[in-house]
């Protein structure tokens, strides 16, 4: 609708509404929806009714200056990593601020832990980090183990880190593959997959189950090694070089591949410890703290390795760092495989154990860094207190530092490179 | 790779109680904590890789900012914090757990917090990371670290009102506590008188668990060969 007189403006009905409810929002003392440049925008612009900001890191968020507006990634988009929702605050192609927003995998596993015994707690914790089930179970079995005053036997300890270091390999395997795709590359993801369903099968024909183990016990692993995971073992062993280099031979030179991750992300050394970064990421700044030399759990005091560390701490040099810890998995596997002792794998325990009063911690390192559980008993067949500490829910605390003037397009870009996995950001 | 696989001993001959007792590289750090932070250490504790102590909640920044720098201890790395609840009755505690290079041990600080006044400093001053753990122990414990800029919900809703990790929490669906207990007829106790329940099962339009061949109006089912059990299934 148009008219030629310059003194008669019909007003846009779009305008109108909102002038209506700007009107009806100030009446009942509402800040304003749509912010002109300096005012607190409120949530309802990303869908959550609108409040006054809680805290003062919440004001400065969704608080816009002019030109910046506010844009939604996820929670159910293919390229986030599971349902991770991050609202990016930008100016353009620029990110001007972030913030994570969680909970959408909130199981309240911690919750259910206890309620349950301590074996069936072992099964409760599989699909919280569901890429390594094997590290997830591993650090409760310290704790209930230190809690019942009990060893698991030689062999037990020896199947535990074969397994740990093979689920190692798959979930670094799998993060180079996630990575490229993120940037764009869409082949290296199905090699990754190809690598990783060899090792999946493999720990299927030791455990029974292909993705959630249900492997470990208090006081030692379910099964003994079997013909069928020994065969698949050397074959395996026999090609895995071969197949992990083929995949980086596709990734670690290609020049997007560079130009998307080399100085992307960068994170020193005193900002990663400050922010709680741990494993791979925290190694790949150059500190060199990994809880297998640190506080040598299982068997690790008898196995020779180095702690591998990298100078850039860029997304770059996570990745590399992940190839050099898969070919370090490898070499443990050797080691272990030519020491493995026989013996029994499981140690007498009774089928509900009531430990005594007391407080224990596990840690370990998992493939996405410092995994641990504080239990506390009562001297009741439940913990007390259960408490898991997930690496990659801490680690998500970087991409809000490393995030702000960068392009939109690298804010996942980054994010794949700390391997974060949203079954352990929730719980 | 057939050789890793042997003959088995007996199980019994393993899994022995084993003592808990302070290591002894331990010793020098205990020695180190009673002189550095003297009368703040309370209940010194140890078990076969962990040295805890406890503090006064008031004094956590102050003893943790001691335990980082001191260039005896530094514990640099704050591998954990979570809050437990000891009870309607007790009280919360805030529990630190840290690591070393120069200690073979980890470190736990477990500082306590009144459940009726749940307060306690921040130590985001100390450790930026700290952030997402009080973030958490906010949300599930109703624990209130003071000078923290960033204190919302993290797991829950922003406008959930429990803390659902509290010893005193009730589920708002939990049956017998809901204001809707009794809507389901399992819920009732006249219904637990089997036969009543089954009339009144049977009188309701809602599609019951009866047998197809019991259920008004249907057919009973003649197809040969099927068992009892799968007539009650949907064909």
């Amino acid at each position: 609708m148009t008219t030629t007189d310059p003194e008669i403006r019909i007003p846009d009905p779009i305008e109108l509404d909102r002038l209506e409810e700007q009107r009806l929002r100030a009446a009942a003392g509402l800040a304003p929806v749509h912010a002109e440049g300096g005012e607190y925008a409120g949530f309802d612009t990303v869908g959550i009714p609108d409040r006054p900001p809680q805290t003062e890191r919440e004001r400065e968020v969704y608080t816009l200056e002019e030109g910046e507006m506010l844009v939604n990634m996820g929670p159910q988009h293919p390229s986030t990593h599971g349902v991770m929702r991050i609202v990016v605050k930008v100016r353009g192609e620029i990110v001007v601020d972030v913030d994570p927003v969680l909970g959408y995998l909130h199981r309240g596993i911690e919750k259910l832990c206890e309620n349950a015994t301590y074996t069936t707690v072992l099964t409760y914790v599989d699909p919280m980090d569901y890429l390594s089930t094997m590290h997830n179970e591993h650090a409760p079995a310290i704790a209930f183990e230190k809690l019942y005053g009990i060893k698991a036997p030689p062999r037990a300890e020896y199947i535990r880190a074969l397994v740990v270091e093979l689920n190692r390999i798959f979930s670094h395997g799998l993060m180079m593959g996630f990575l490229a795709l993120d940037i764009g590359g869409l082949t290296p993801i199905l090699y990754s997959f190809i690598n990783r369903d060899e090792v999946v099968d493999m720990l299927s024909a030791i455990s029974g189950q292909r993705m959630l183990f249900n492997f470990f016990r208090v006081g030692g692993v379910n099964f003994d090694t079997n013909d069928e995971f020994l065969s698949r073992l050397g074959t395996w062993r026999a090609n895995v070089l071969e197949n992990v280099e083929m995949n980086e031979r596709m990734i670690t030179d290609n020049e997007i591949f560079r130009g998307r991750t080399v100085g992307m992300g960068r994170l020193t050394g005193p900002e990663a410890i400050a922010l709680g970064v741990s494993g791979p990421n925290l190694r790949a700044s150059g500190v060199p703290f990994d809880v297998r030399r640190a506080h040598p759990y299982s068997i690790y005091d008898q196995l020779e390795f180095d702690v591998i560390t990298q100078e850039a701490g860029d997304s770059y040099a996570r990745y590399l760092q992940r190839i050099a810890e898969i070919k370090q998995s490898i070499h443990l596997i050797d080691q272990i495989m030519d020491k493995m002792p026989h013996g029994p794998v499981q140690a007498q325990v009774p089928g509900i154990i009531r430990p005594k009063p007391g407080r224990a911690y596990g840690a370990v390192e998992s493939p996405r860094g410092l995994y641990s559980v504080y239990a506390i008993s009562d001297g009741g067949p439940n913990p007390y207190r259960f408490r898991m500490r997930d690496p990659s829910f801490i680690s998500l605390q970087a991409i809000p530092k490393l995030m702000p003037g960068r392009l939109v397009a690298d804010t996942m870009a980054v994010m794949a490179s700390f391997d974060p996995v949203m079954g352990g950001v929730d719980k | 790779m057939e050789h890793v696989r042997g003959p088995r001993p007996a199980a019994h001959a393993l899994g022995r109680r084993r003592a808990l007792s302070a290591p002894v590289v331990a010793g020098a750090l205990i020695r180190l904590l009673g002189d550095r932070l003297g009368s703040e250490l309370g209940d010194l504790w140890t078990d076969e890789d962990t040295v805890e102590f406890t503090i006064d909640g008031a004094r956590t920044v102050e003893v943790l900012t001691t335990l980082r720098d001191d260039p005896d201890l530094e514990f640099f790395f704050l591998a954990d914090a979570a809050a437990v609840d000891y009870g309607t009755d007790a009280h919360f505690e805030v529990v630190y757990h840290l690591f070393s290079w120069k200690h073979p041990a980890w470190l736990r600080v477990r500082a306590r917090v009144d459940r009726a006044e749940p307060r306690i400093p921040t130590i985001t001053t100390v450790w930026e990371g700290a952030m997402f753990h009080e973030r958490e122990m906010y949300d599930m414990m109703g624990i209130v670290f003071e000078g923290n800029r960033d204190l919302r919900r993290i797991y829950m809703s922003p406008d959930y009102k429990s803390f659902p990790q509290r010893r005193d929490f009730v589920l708002p669906d939990d049956a017998a506590d809901s204001p809707a207990a009794g809507v389901n007829p399992l819920e009732r106790p006249e219904t637990w008188d089997l036969s009543r329940f089954r009339d009144e099962l049977t009188r309701s339009a809602a599609p019951t668990f009866l047998p197809t061949g019991e259920r008004p109006g249907a057919e009973p089912s003649v197809e040969a060969g099927r068992t009892d059990a799968d007539k009650s299934r949907p064909r």
